[in-house]
């Protein structure tokens, strides 16, 4: 797994490529809740990511709890079939904000911001 | 057609979870299973091979695991062998789903992805066995 920052307005851009599993997703935890720390709104990039398992569902879920307790925001989108698939078997597709595309996605931030 | 039965052995580490992954893909999309069914059950696979690493052998990286994928006429079928501790059996009681938690997703995962997950405790060893039918996956288009 890859992962790149990038600033998009107060937004942070999260970009990630590869797989996010038990290896990774330390590591996406990490930045994750990191840059919820620094910036009121985060956006998952996920459009490069092919598997995310339980672990890496964990880690956006703890990022979900922490963007709440702080009243940030956490927006994915981009999600491949296979990884809205994963969150509809956990039953934590509704939990979070999804868009399909990075314009979209960077819309809602900026409307609910303004 | 007759069973076709792959071993894979593997220490206990992390690293390897793109090999396991990639390794049931490809061996069920060798008797015709499409991509996103293929994508679901190395996923549920490599939920179990977590199971086994974090709780069966805490964590330790260098542990014995052997996979079996093995094809029958009707059904795919994965085993996972193991020699760490016993497998608490609560932890196969999925905690309820619609509550907000960082755990407990790898057995759902592995329940909805497969049509059967049979744990057993043999005197030395740990064994998991998913079964996924094949009239209930979408076929890659042959051609």
């Amino acid at each position: 797994m890859k992962m790149a920052t990038r600033q998009a307005g107060e937004a942070v851009i999260l970009d990630i490529s590869g797989d996010i599993d038990l290896e990774s997703s330390p590591d996406l935890r990490k930045v994750l809740l990191a840059s919820l720390q620094d910036s009121p709104g985060v956006v998952l990039n996920l459009i490069r990511v092919r598997y995310i398992d339980s672990s890496g569902i964990a880690s956006l879920v703890e990022g979900w709890q922490q963007a709440k307790s702080l009243q940030h925001r956490l927006v994915l989108f981009g999600l491949t079939e296979v990884a809205r698939n994963v969150l509809k078997l956990t039953h934590l597709l509704k939990l979070f904000e999804v868009y399909e595309t990075e314009t979209e996605a960077l819309s809602a931030f900026s409307k609910t911001r303004n | 057609m007759s069973d076709t039965s792959v071993k894979l052995v593997l220490p206990s580490d992390p690293r390897l979870g793109g090999v396991v992954r990639g390794a049931v893909e490809q061996f069920a999309a060798a008797f015709g299973v499409g991509e996103q069914d293929c994508c679901m059950l190395a996923l549920a696979v490599q939920e179990a091979v977590t199971n086994i690493i974090r709780h069966a052998y805490g964590d330790r990286h260098d542990q014995p695991i052997e996979l079996t994928c093995c094809a029958r006429p009707d059904a795919l079928e994965f085993v996972l062998r193991d020699e760490g501790t016993a497998a608490d059996p609560a932890q196969f009681c999925a905690r309820p789903l619609g509550e907000v938690r960082t755990g407990g997703f790898g057995t759902h995962i592995m329940a909805q992805a497969m049509d059967r997950v049979q744990y057993e405790r043999l005197p030395d060893h740990n064994r998991l066995r998913m079964v996924k039918h094949l009239g209930k996956v979408d076929r890659a288009v042959q051609g």
